[in-house]
């Protein structure tokens, strides 16, 4: 056995929250539903890492350590349009690695992967 | 809260016979106005109502409640579905800005009549209920709006105001400056025509089982383009699930289109739709920045609006598939 990892933590607390969630009315029980789905978002972000993926695509289009700043610096400038060979591809990249984390379920999400290379 | 009495007043004033106010209830607030189911009675029937007032001290551009009111009595006159305008407050009443109109019977929760068994009679009409109530109201003439203190511009000022927006909250998200810069190469630099409705969507309507019943929240009308109340309509984020039906959940374009060029709406260009699709995208996007920004700042903190920062990936990506696919 091994002692709690955030992870578990964080999967214990979703829990109890959806046990109480059952005791509150109104508002606080939206509000309840609504925490356990953003303690369901950390415990992804903890396990999948986006950031390593969106890195991975900016450093492809710009060079190693380009960030989300450094990209839409370029698009606002114009040096970056749509037309930027791996432009789209790698925005593609960053946004579904972070869509999976933020809302695996969300059609757009499935779209993209069936329709993306 | 509502004062009842004050309430009961104005009510008789206007009807010239008492009329009494039993219960006042809060429906819903949101960050400028507030809504009351109000349970008035009159010769000894029940006159139920609503009551729609201002949250909070208005904001430049932004409609009073007394404007609202005069459009929706506009719009009624055109043949739209409104609730109708009962009473608007005036300044000595003590209910600050705000209106009483009818309350129409019916479902306002999309996702009840976008799913509901009980509704499919109606959602099979909502198509052409729309796109007739869209084209009655672009058609009114300007001329009827011309003492109302309405916002205006061409589509590629208002989409330069909403850049701006997006730049004010210091953010980068680079699919939203990739679509601001291909929208705004696209808009048109031409006056507006007719008064977009501006929030016209699935949200917004009351439903009952023949279709549409009333149109709602005109606070954010305004002088334009129509197409942009078409797109609007089309985003994914008011589909709630449906997303396969990309007219609110409900409905497909071509009907959309072909409905409203034959109720008197001019024909619709399939580009230019498109494009007032990302656009009504990017506004979405703004709505969940402003949302989540009020957490951030703390004006108003709450786990549903921090919740509300992750739903901007949804955007970026529907932005992005739009880019590459052309429709969504």
């Amino acid at each position: 056995m091994a002692v709690p990892s955030a992870s578990v933590l964080i999967e214990a607390v979703a829990a109890f929250l959806s046990e109480i969630e059952t005791e509150l009315t109104g508002r606080a029980a939206f509000h309840a539903k609504v925490a356990g789905n953003v303690l369901a978002v950390v415990v992804r972000e903890l396990d999948q890492q986006p950031e390593r993926a969106e890195a991975a695509a900016f450093a492809r289009l710009l060079g190693p350590g380009a960030t989300a700043a450094d990209v839409c610096e370029r698009l606002r400038d114009g040096r970056l349009t749509v037309a930027t060979p791996g432009l789209l591809d790698a925005l593609l990249a960053a946004t579904t690695a972070r869509l999976a984390v933020d809302n695996p379920r969300y059609s757009t999400l499935r779209r993209l992967r069936d329709t993306t290379p | 809260m509502i004062d009842t009495a004050a309430l009961a007043a104005l009510l008789s004033r206007t009807r010239g016979e008492p009329v009494a106010v039993d219960s006042v209830t809060a429906l819903s607030g949101g960050a400028s106005s507030a809504t009351y189911a109000v349970a008035a009675r009159v010769g000894g029937s029940d006159w139920p109502l609503i009551f729609q007032g201002a949250a909070a001290a208005l904001e430049p551009g932004q409609l009073s409640k007394a404007t609202q009111a005069e459009l929706q009595r506009i719009a009624a006159r055109h043949g739209l579905p409104v609730a109708a305008v009962v009473a608007v407050t005036a300044p000595g009443d003590g209910l600050g800005d705000g209106f009483v109109m009818a309350r129409i019977a019916g479902e306002a929760l999309a996702p009840r009549w976008l799913k509901g068994a009980a509704f499919a009679g109606a959602r099979a009409a909502l198509t052409t209920h729309c796109a007739t109530a869209l084209a009655r109201l672009h058609a009114v003439p300007l001329g009827e709006f011309a003492r109302l203190p309405l916002a205006g511009g061409t589509p590629r000022e208002q989409c330069a105001r909403l850049n701006a927006a997006y730049r004010s909250y210091c953010v980068d998200l680079p699919a939203f400056d990739l679509a601001f810069g291909w929208v705004a190469e696209r808009l048109g630099d031409h006056a507006p025509t007719a008064l977009v409705h501006g929030d016209f969507r699935s949200g917004n309507l009351i439903i009952d089982e023949h279709g549409l019943a009333a149109v709602l929240d005109w606070e954010l009308a305004h002088l334009g383009d129509p197409a942009e109340d078409l797109g609007w309509l089309c985003v994914n984020a008011w589909r709630f699930g449906q997303w396969q039906l990309p007219v609110g959940g409900f409905g497909e374009r071509d009907a959309l289109y072909d409905a409203y060029a034959a109720a008197g709406g001019a024909p619709v260009d399939r580009g230019m739709a498109q494009v007032w699709e990302v656009y009504g995208t990017l506004r979405w996007g703004m709505a969940c920045l402003q949302l989540v920004h009020d957490h951030l700042s703390g004006r108003v903190r709450s786990v549903e609006r921090a919740a509300i920062g992750r739903r901007i990936t949804e955007v970026e990506a529907d932005l992005l598939y739009l880019l590459t696919h052309g429709s969504i």
